[in-house]
């Protein structure tokens, strides 16, 4: 789908996000270009990153009744087991997602395109959090420069982004 | 940057737009629909009452303690805690995803 005017690539999403939310709609302007990749994918060593709340069971469950959102995140193991793993999350479905993490939280075909040698490697941990926030300061400023860390630290070459 | 979302929220504390915060708690615990998040608010309540109503045995100290120590933010949070926490005792969860 072609960019709106804004930038946006799903202009309608967001005109139904600000009318059930209102004042939640932001624009960002200071985009940061993509960077290139420097070696092929089968030699490149993956991270994911997603906001489908998944987390390794029995660590603190995100905070999803807070009024102003969560700005932490979890290291999921790369190598984990689905069943070894939960979601909490409030603002999207999750039946099918419980049903097969993968359908939000790809882990085993990721896993699977390793084993196959079409992507390198991966990390040794993929990162998750809650999309709900309503401070995107405070979510640029902490949760996004923790995370750019974090997959700084594990030596990633390409980040695989995914909203839920 | 813009950041729109908390400011909305500010602004209004700030101008003692409560109606607008009301609205917003709705929308948040309503899952976005104003209508069902007045509706979650009331079956919260109802619940509480309905389960006070057998005089079960109350830890007092507990909450006496947790009221008399807590901070502020830890107090406002419990609120929203309970309030989804009653909700779900109720087995009637209109919410998408889970806790």
């Amino acid at each position: 789908m072609a960019p709106s005017d804004h930038g946006q690539q799903r202009p309608g999403l967001w005109e139904t996000v600000n009318e059930r939310y209102p004042g939640s709609m932001i624009s960002k302007d200071d985009t940061v270009p993509l960077a290139p990749l420097r070696r092929p994918l089968s030699e490149a060593r993956l991270t994911f990153v997603s906001t489908a709340g998944v987390q390794p069971k029995g660590t603190l469950p995100f905070d999803v009744v807070h009024p102003i959102g969560d700005y932490t995140f979890r290291a999921v193991p790369s190598d984990s087991n689905p069943v070894d793993l939960e979601i909490h999350q409030l603002k999207y479905p999750t039946d099918g997602a419980n049903r097969d993490l993968n359908v939000i939280f790809p882990i085993q075909r990721l896993q699977e395109l390793c084993d196959e040698g079409v992507v390198g490697e991966l990390t040794e941990s993929f990162f998750s959090f809650i999309g709900y926030n309503m401070d995107p300061d405070l979510l640029e400023r902490t949760l996004a420069e923790d995370i750019a860390d974090a997959v700084e630290d594990q030596l990633a070459d390409l980040a695989l982004l995914s909203p839920a | 940057m813009t950041a729109v979302s908390l400011h909305h929220l500010k602004a209004a504390v700030a101008s003692g737009d409560t109606a607008a915060l009301i609205r917003y708690v709705r929308l948040h615990v309503g899952d976005g629909n104003e209508h069902v998040g007045r509706n979650e608010i009331d079956k919260a309540w109802v619940q509480a009452l309905t389960v006070l109503l057998d005089m079960p045995e109350i830890d007092r100290e507990f909450v006496h303690n947790t009221l008399q120590t807590k901070d502020p933010g830890t107090l406002a949070h419990l609120f929203f805690s309970l309030h989804f926490a009653l909700v779900r005792s109720t087995g009637d969860w209109i919410h998408d995803g889970t806790l």
